[in-house]
Order: C-alpha cells, then sequence, then structure tokens
C-alpha cells in the first residue's frame, strides 16, 4: 500500500548549517523519536529500532536509513527501509531548503506499507502519518535551532 | 474533499443545485471528518467515548448546520444536512450519532416546536457548542412503543417535577440539554415534553452504557429523574402533544441516520477497493477473482441505491417544511424516511458485513477500518425506528391507516 505526504518547514538557522544537520547521521541518530538501538553505521547511514504506535498497537520495525546528499546544500534524499512484527516500511523522502535564513525546507515522502499494518488502509495511516511527521520535524527543527 | 463524497456533491449540484454557502457547508464538513479519523480510531480501539467529535464539530462550526440563520446556525436545509452526514458518516456511526441526536432530535424539536423565547434561550447556544442537546424518549419499558413510556410529571409552583428512568439515551451523560417525553401523573393524559436542564439536582446519570456491540465511541447512558424541576417555560409545544413532538423529531432523525449510513457505504468501498487490489494471494490481486468481485458491485449498488433515496426523501422532506400544513406532504415524507432509513441502515450492515469479508481475518479485527462499520451499523437497524416498525409504517402507508398493524 502506498502513501504520499507533503509539507514544509521553516528552520531559524542558515541553509548550510541546516542541510549539514540533516545529511549528518549522527544528528539524525539523535532526533528519531521512539527510536531504540541506533547505530551510525557510517558517513552516510545508520540503523535503529523504531517504535511505531497506532492506537493500543505497537509495531517495532528495524530500519536502515541511508542519506544522499543530491544536490549541497540544496537537495538531499533520505531512504529509509525497515521490517518487523509482521509488517514492512519503506521511506523515499526528499528535501529541499530554499531562502538563506530562516531556511525553508520544502519536503515530500513516498511510502510503501506492507503486512499487517498496511490492513488498517491508507486513509486511516496517513492521518496518523501527518500527526508523526508533525511531531517528527518539531523535533528536527528544535535540535537544528539549538545546534545553529 | 474526499473523491466518493465529491461525486456526490457534484451530481446533487449538477442535478438539484447547491448554492455556494451550502457548498462552505460540505466542504467543512470534509475537513472535519479528516480531522476527526485518529481519534476517533484510537477512541474505538480503546472502546471509548470520543470527546474529539464536539470540539472538532464546533471548531469547523458544524454544531448548529439545521439550525436556522438567525440562531446563528448554518441555515441549511434537509437535502444539505443529509450530504454533511453522509460525509461524517464515513468516519463511522458514532460520530452519526451524536451529530444527528445534537442537531436533529434535539435542535430541530425546538426550533419546530418552541416558541420564540425558548428558541433564541437555546438555539444559538446549540449552534456553537454551548448547548449540547439529547432525546429522552425511550425507557427500559417502551422502546418502539412510546405511547406507553412511564416518567411521569406533576405540576410544581412555577414548573413541573419529572419522575422517572430513561435508557439508552446518546449524549445522555454529555448533554447540558434533554428533551424529555413524560406523562401526567394523575389520569391517562398523553405524553407532554419538556427541555429538561441536566445540571438540576433531580438528574442524574446511573451509568454509561459501555458494554455495547458497538458504537464505543458515542455515549449511551441510562438516567434518573427524580423530582427533576422544569420551569414552566421550558415546556416544549403544548401540553398532552409531546408525541406529535416525538414522531417529527424522529422524522428528521431517520434520514439523519440513513444519511450517516450512506457514508458508512462509501468507507466500506473505499476501503475494499484499497484492500481487494493490493491483497495478493494465489498469485494474483483478490480484487481479480470473481467471487470478491461479488461482494464490491454488491457494495457499490447498495450505496447507489440508497443515497438516491436518501437525497428524495430529505428533497421531500424540504418540499413539506415549505408547506406544513400539507397533510399529503407529511405523509409522503413520513413514507419516504422511513423507506430512506430501512433500506440504508440494512444495505449498510450487509455492506460492512461483506467489506468485513473481503478483509478476510484481518477483518475480524477492530484494527481493520471496516469492523466498527459492522459493529456500528447493526444499531442503525434498531435506532430511531426499528427495522420491523419501519416496515409497518411503510405497509400501512400502502395499505391505508386502516391496515396499521403496531396499534
Amino acid at each position: 500500500m502506498k502513501l504520499h505526504l507533503e509539507g514544509s518547514n521553516t528552520m531559524n538557522s542558515p541553509r548550510e548549517k541546516v542541510y549539514s544537520l540533516l545529511t549528518d547521521p549522527n544528528f539524525i541518530s539523535k532526533s528519531l523519536p521512539d527510536a531504540e538501538d541506533v547505530r551510525v553505521l557510517d558517513g552516510s547511514s545508520l540503523e535503529a529500532k523504531m517504535k511505531l504506535r497506532i492506537a493500543v498497537v505497537s509495531t517495532t520495525l528495524r530500519m536502515k536509513m541511508t542519506v544522499v546528499r543530491t544536490a549541497p546544500p540544496f537537495k538531499a534524499t533520505l531512504v529509509a527501509e525497515g521490517t518487523g512484527s509482521g509488517s514492512s516500511l519503506n521511506i523515499t523522502s526528499v528535501f529541499d531548503l530554499s531562502e538563506e535564513s530562516p531556511t525553508i525546507m520544502a519536503w515530500s515522502a513516498d511510502a510503501e506499507i506492507g503486512g499487517v499494518m498496511a490492513g488498517i488502509g491508507s486513509t486511516l495511516l496517513k492521518g496518523f502519518a501527518t500527526k508523526k511527521v508533525a511531531e517528527i520535524f518539531a523535533g528536527i527543527t528544535k535540535a537544528v535551532e539549538a545546534a545553529a | 474533499m474526499e473523491p466518493i463524497f465529491q461525486s456526490s456533491v457534484d451530481e446533487v449540484s449538477r442535478l438539484v443545485g447547491l448554492e455556494d454557502d451550502e457548498l462552505e457547508i460540505l466542504e467543512d464538513a470534509d475537513r472535519a471528518a479528516s480531522e476527526l479519523l485518529v481519534s476517533e480510531f484510537e477512541k474505538y480501539v480503546e472502546r471509548k467515548y470520543n470527546p474529539e467529535i464536539m470540539g472538532v464539530l464546533k471548531r469547523n462550526n458544524l454544531m448548529g448546520v439545521p439550525i436556522d440563520r438567525e440562531y446563528g446556525g448554518r441555515g441549511a436545509r434537509q437535502l444539505v444536512e443529509a450530504l454533511f452526514l453522509e460525509r461524517m458518516g464515513q468516519t463511522g456511526m458514532g460520530v452519526i450519532t451524536f451529530s444527528d441526536v445534537h442537531q436533529c432530535l434535539g435542535s430541530l424539536a425546538v426550533q419546530d416546536w418552541g416558541n420564540e423565547e425558548q428558541k433564541a434561550r437555546y438555539l444559538p447556544g446549540a449552534a456553537k457548542g454551548d448547548v449540547v442537546f439529547a432525546y429522552g424518549l425511550t425507557e427500559p419499558e417502551a422502546g418502539s412503543d412510546p405511547a406507553s413510556l412511564k416518567t411521569s410529571y406533576a405540576r410544581d409552583g412555577g414548573g413541573y417535577r419529572l419522575n422517572g428512568s430513561k435508557y439508552l439515551i446518546s449524549n445522555g451523560s454529555i448533554a447540558t440539554r434533554m428533551i424529555v417525553f413524560a406523562r401526567p401523573q394523575e389520569g391517562n393524559g398523553s405524553p407532554t415534553a419538556f427541555i429538561l436542564d441536566t445540571k438540576d439536582k433531580g438528574f442524574s446519570v446511573d451509568m454509561r452504557l459501555e458494554e455495547k456491540l458497538g458504537l464505543f465511541t458515542s455515549d449511551t447512558s441510562m438516567i434518573s429523574l427524580e423530582d427533576a424541576f422544569v420551569p414552566a417555560d421550558d415546556l416544549l409545544g403544548k401540553e398532552g402533544k409531546g408525541l406529535a413532538v416525538a414522531y417529527s423529531a424522529l422524522l428528521n432523525g431517520r434520514i439523519g441516520i440513513g444519511s450517516g449510513c450512506v457514508g458508512v457505504m462509501e468507507d466500506c468501498l473505499n476501503q475494499v477497493k484499497e484492500r481487494t487490489t493490493s491483497r495478493v494471494q494465489h498469485g494474483k490481486e483478490i480484487a481479480r477473482h470473481q467471487l470478491v468481485q461479488k461482494h464490491v458491485a454488491i457494495i457499490e449498488s447498495n450505496l447507489e441505491a440508497c443515497r438516491w433515496l436518501i437525497y428524495r426523501a430529505a428533497l421531500k422532506k424540504d418540499e413539506y417544511e415549505r408547506d406544513p400544513n400539507s397533510l399529503e406532504l407529511r405523509a409522503e415524507s413520513d413514507r419516504l424516511s422511513a423507506v430512506a432509513k430501512y433500506m440504508a441502515s440494512r444495505c449498510a450492515f450487509e455492506s460492512a458485513d461483506r467489506a468485513v469479508q473481503c478483509f478476510g481475518g484481518f477483518g475480524y479485527s477492530i484494527l481493520s477500518p471496516v469492523a466498527k462499520h459492522f459493529l456500528d451499523t447493526r444499531v442503525a437497524r434498531i435506532y430511531e425506528g426499528t427495522d420491523e416498525i419501519m416496515e409497518l409504517k411503510i405497509a400501512s402507508s400502502v395499505l391505508g391507516k386502516q391496515f396499521e398493524a403496531y396499534r
């Protein structure tokens, strides 16, 4: 089952700094919510156990994330793949940074969900994902602005 | 807008016409339904009442859709109210039950039967959500036969004292005002309708009924009245004419429930289409299996048929409202709302059952998006007029009043 989300966030930080943090696996590893056993593998990838909670149901996925610095300091792609608890999740998200400061990040994410989680249906999953993504970006924005 | 709903709106707009302010109500409904998705699911799985329903409706100015604009409502005709509830129905019958009781049974009872002072006192608050209505008709021993209700009233100074119990009351423990029906304590008089303040010390909630087969996000309560006081100026309509208030409210409510059932069928169709075109068994998507296609065809056919029955009933009700003295229009409106509610509730239950089947083993879990519809639509064949009462009403509308079998 496929999902598409998109949005934008504003960060009070210079673009170069934002780009450098968002493509740094060490920074990403500290910004992931509900993550355990986080390991930075090299300069562009990390893995972690991510707990996804939908209502009273928790699913733990072992995810591998890879950053591709497509066009610094403007564009990058994050590819995340994982499985666990009878479900699978593959996400490709692209972000574009415009303006110098504050930096405006336009992002889009395409997810493919399989297994038990897919049964919940895209309408509901999109609702949950939108809520979760908003939380994640709020966390990232706070961390980026604190680091600048 | 959600695509199936958009097609309903486009078709109605093309055939009947919708004004800009009516389209605005429907856009607000579309947004509200999306906002409610997550909390409805979470609360349903927890089997708990969802307080977000009221919050979202208030934020989107949807607490007083059918209330006249002069009282702060959106002034929607029945057809637009039906479309609003159709969209909300996609999130489930819990949302419909709250809306239908507050707006169709409660607010419209005051709008249709109240004097100007009562309308000015309650309707602006109801439109904003500061006043929340419940409808206290059913009792442990008076369900399909409301004329046999036992709650009684007696005059007391500048008002009335009410005593009795009301059972299976939607919004019962969250309402600020309840339309309550009671008969005179002395003699064999007919029931009277009252607008009761639930903060009165004689009103109490005995229990919140959480042990239901479904409808978990809707508040259902049993309430007691012990010398509950109603001031004289909160008598609704005329003394002894409460059943007329009750039956006219139910006419409004039945179209509302039927509209919600149409929304349920739309969601079932959406979910089934997504599931069957992505799940692969025996080397192909299950949508390619003919017996699965049968389920899809029946759900779609149920939806199309009921959608237009509801719209027709709503249009007839609108016609009746323009000529309220017409007994013929009243009878036609009553007949069509019974047919529409009867068909929509049965078709929604059947569609939800087929949707669960299409989801296979996962469909048997309330984590699936269709299980809740299966559990919730069962009550649509009971409340606001059981299947059996609807059948008798429909039959007597064809055969003639002299053949009424439920008297």
